[in-house]
């Protein structure tokens, strides 16, 4: 029996482009968690990411806060 | 950071015929990947330039890292005048490519496209295939960290693979 796309991503054949993935360091259990999704929905996960790294950008320009005592 | 919904809106509301070429397909695809801009295929007709002109003009586009002070004019003339273009907007990083490396211009790019829908438009984008000749033909260190993904996603996907 053929396996789905999610089999084949967390269960890769050995030497197959989906191990050279994995041993890349690929997660890919979050690419499966992206298939599951509509491509509207990846979009949307893609803007809430952009906006964490700006908000990380921001973080970072303005340095470490001091810890309150 | 671009923020999507408008721009692909105002490209849909003028007409504009492109296809999204860069890391946003790769989202499309179910990549992880996330990137920060928004990179598209035109096609480079005088009217379809006129029509690109229109729908980024009210975002107030300038060429990335353009000095400050320095006049730009973003119109028609200027992009009859190019090819590939990088700018900062109000809403985000936009690049226009009129020829992608290792695909050719917008009706190479529009052969090699599907059609997703997204904020209640058609979008056209690369397909996985296309995505993997481009990153593999622009061969920069930000496009080998991507192609383990997106050959991975290909395996997985294939009927015909076990």
């Amino acid at each position: 029996m053929k396996r789905t796309p999610e089999e084949k991503l967390l269960n890769p054949k050995p030497g197959g482009k989906i191990a050279a993935a994995r041993d890349f360091g690929i997660d890919l259990t979050l690419t499966v968690s992206q298939l599951r999704l509509s491509p509207q929905q990846r979009i949307d996960n893609l803007q809430s990411g952009m906006k964490f790294l700006a908000e990380l950008a921001k973080a970072r320009k303005l340095g470490p806060v001091e810890k309150v005592k | 950071m671009i923020d999507l919904e408008k721009a692909i809106t105002s490209l849909a509301d003028n007409n504009v015929e492109y296809v999204v070429v860069g890391g946003v397909a790769i989202t499309l695809h179910a990549s992880g990947y996330i990137t920060q801009d928004l990179d598209f295929c035109y096609l480079r007709t005088r009217e379809n330039i006129h029509h690109l002109v229109t729908a980024l003009n009210p975002f107030d586009p300038m060429p990335r890292n353009w000095p400050d002070g320095l006049p730009f004019i973003f119109d028609e003339s200027t992009l009859m005048n190019g090819t590939n273009f990088t700018f900062d907007t109000s809403i985000g990083a936009i690049d226009l490519l009129g020829e992608v490396k290792g695909i050719g211009n917008y009706t190479d790019a529009l052969a090699n496209s599907v059609t997703y829908q997204i904020y209640g438009l058609e979008v056209r984008a690369f397909t996985l295939e296309a995505l993997i000749i481009s990153k593999t033909a622009a061969d920069r260190p930000k496009d080998h960290l991507v192609l383990p993904e997106l050959l991975a996603l290909k395996e997985a996907l294939d009927p015909n693979e076990e």
